[in-house]
C-alpha cells in the first residue's frame, strides 16, 4: 500500500465529514417521521386514490434521500448518479411494459380461471 | 451538488475506484432484479386478489395475516441501522476505528433483529395456512421477501467479517476507508429495497376495507 493512501485525513476534509455527520443525523430523524406518517396515514378516512399518491411520494422521497446522503451520491461523481438512474429508468420501463401486458381488463377471465 | 467533497479523486480514468464503481453497477443490476420481483407480486396480487386457502380449506385474506406493528418495527430498525452504517463509514473516512467498531457492531445488531422478525413473521404465515406453494400470493410474496432477507443476511455476514477483520490492523488508511463505504453501500441498497417493500407489499393492503386489491370475490371469475 502507498504511503499516500495512508495519510491522515486533512484538516478540511474532517470539517466536511463533520457537516455530512449533522446531515445524517437530520436525515434519520426525517426518514423515522415520514416512515411514522406513512403508518398514520392508511388508517385515515380519506379517498385512496389521495393515500396511494402521497404513500408513493413519501416512499420515493425516502428512497432518493437514503441514496442521496447515505449513499454518498449527492457527494460522488455523477457518473454513478447516472448509472443508478439508468438502472432505476429500466427498472420502471419493465414495471410499466408488465403492468400493460397483463392489465386485468383486458384480459379475458377464462385464462385466470 | 459537489464532485469536490470527497479526499482526492482515484487514479483511475473515471476518477472513481474501481471497487465502488463495480458496487454501483452491482447495484444497479440488483436493482432491476427487485423491480422484476416487486412487478410480479404486484401484478399477480391485481390478478389473483382473493388470497389464499389454508388447510382447512378455509378461504384467507392476507389483510388478516399482515402484522402492521411488526413490520413497522423492523422497517424502523432497518432505517436506523442505515443511518448507523453511514456512521460507521465517516468514521472510517475520519480514521476513528473505535467509533467505526461501535457502529457496525449497532448494524449487526439491527440487521439481525430485523432478520429475527422475518424468520418470526414468516412462522406466523405458514402456522396460519399461507405457504410458498399453495397460493399465487405465497409464491411471490415469499420469493421476494426471503430474496431480500437474504440480502440481509449476506450484510450482516459482510459486516461481521470486517468487524472482526478490523482487528488485525489492516483495515486503516484510504483503502480501508473504502472498502467499507463499498459494504456501507450494500447495506443502504438493502434499506432502499425495504422502503419500496413496505409500501408497495404491507402498507397497500391496508387501503380501505379490504385493501388496495379487493377480496376478489364478487367478481373474480365471471
Amino acid at each position: 500500500m502507498s504511503s499516500s493512501s495512508e495519510a491522515a485525513p486533512s484538516q478540511e476534509f474532517l470539517i466536511e465529514e463533520t457537516r455530512r455527520y449533522h446531515h445524517f443525523i437530520t436525515l434519520a430523524l426525517w426518514l423515522a417521521v415520514v416512515t411514522g406518517a406513512e403508518i398514520v396515514l392508511i388508517f385515515l378516512p380519506i379517498p385512496m386514490a389521495a393515500v396511494l399518491t402521497v404513500l408513493s411520494l413519501m416512499s420515493a422521497g425516502k428512497f432518493f434521500a437514503v441514496i442521496l446522503w447515505f449513499m454518498h451520491l449527492i457527494y460522488d461523481k455523477r457518473l454513478l448518479l447516472w448509472i443508478f438512474v439508468a438502472a432505476l429508468a429500466l427498472t420502471f420501463a419493465t414495471f410499466s411494459a408488465l403492468l400493460a401486458l397483463f392489465s386485468v381488463d383486458l384480459l379475458d377471465p377464462k385464462w385466470i380461471s | 451538488m459537489s464532485e469536490t467533497a470527497d479526499a482526492h479523486d482515484a487514479p483511475t480514468s473515471t476518477g472513481i475506484d474501481h471497487k465502488k464503481l463495480i458496487m454501483w453497477l452491482f447495484l444497479a443490476s440488483d436493482c432491476m432484479f427487485f423491480g422484476t420481483l416487486i412487478s410480479t407480486h404486484l401484478l399477480y396480487r391485481k390478478l389473483y386478489p382473493s388470497g389464499f386457502t389454508d388447510a382447512e380449506g378455509h378461504q384467507r385474506f392476507i389483510q388478516n395475516l399482515f402484522n402492521i406493528e411488526l413490520t413497522s418495527f423492523s422497517t424502523f430498525i432497518l432505517l436506523m441501522s442505515s443511518f448507523l452504517m453511514a456512521l460507521a463509514v465517516s468514521a472510517m473516512h475520519k480514521g476513528e476505528i473505535k467509533s467505526f467498531r461501535r457502529n457496525v457492531l449497532g448494524v449487526i445488531f439491527f440487521g439481525l433483529i430485523f432478520l429475527g422478525c422475518q424468520v418470526f413473521e414468516f412462522t406466523h404465515f405458514y402456522h396460519q395456512g399461507l405457504t410458498i406453494q399453495n397460493s399465487v400470493l405465497g409464491s411471490t410474496f415469499y420469493v421476494l421477501t426471503g430474496t431480500h432477507g437474504t440480502h440481509v443476511a449476506i450484510g450482516v455476514l459482510w459486516l461481521i467479517l470486517m468487524y472482526f477483520y478490523s482487528f488485525t490492523g489492516k483495515l486503516r488508511g484510504h483503502m480501508g476507508a473504502l472498502d467499507v463505504e463499498v459494504a456501507g453501500l450494500y447495506w443502504h441498497f438493502v434499506d432502499i429495497v425495504w422502503i419500496i417493500i413496505f409500501t408497495a407489499v404491507y402498507l397497500v393492503e391496508y387501503l380501505g376495507p379490504n385493501g388496495i386489491w379487493g377480496t376478489g370475490l364478487p367478481a373474480a371469475i365471471k
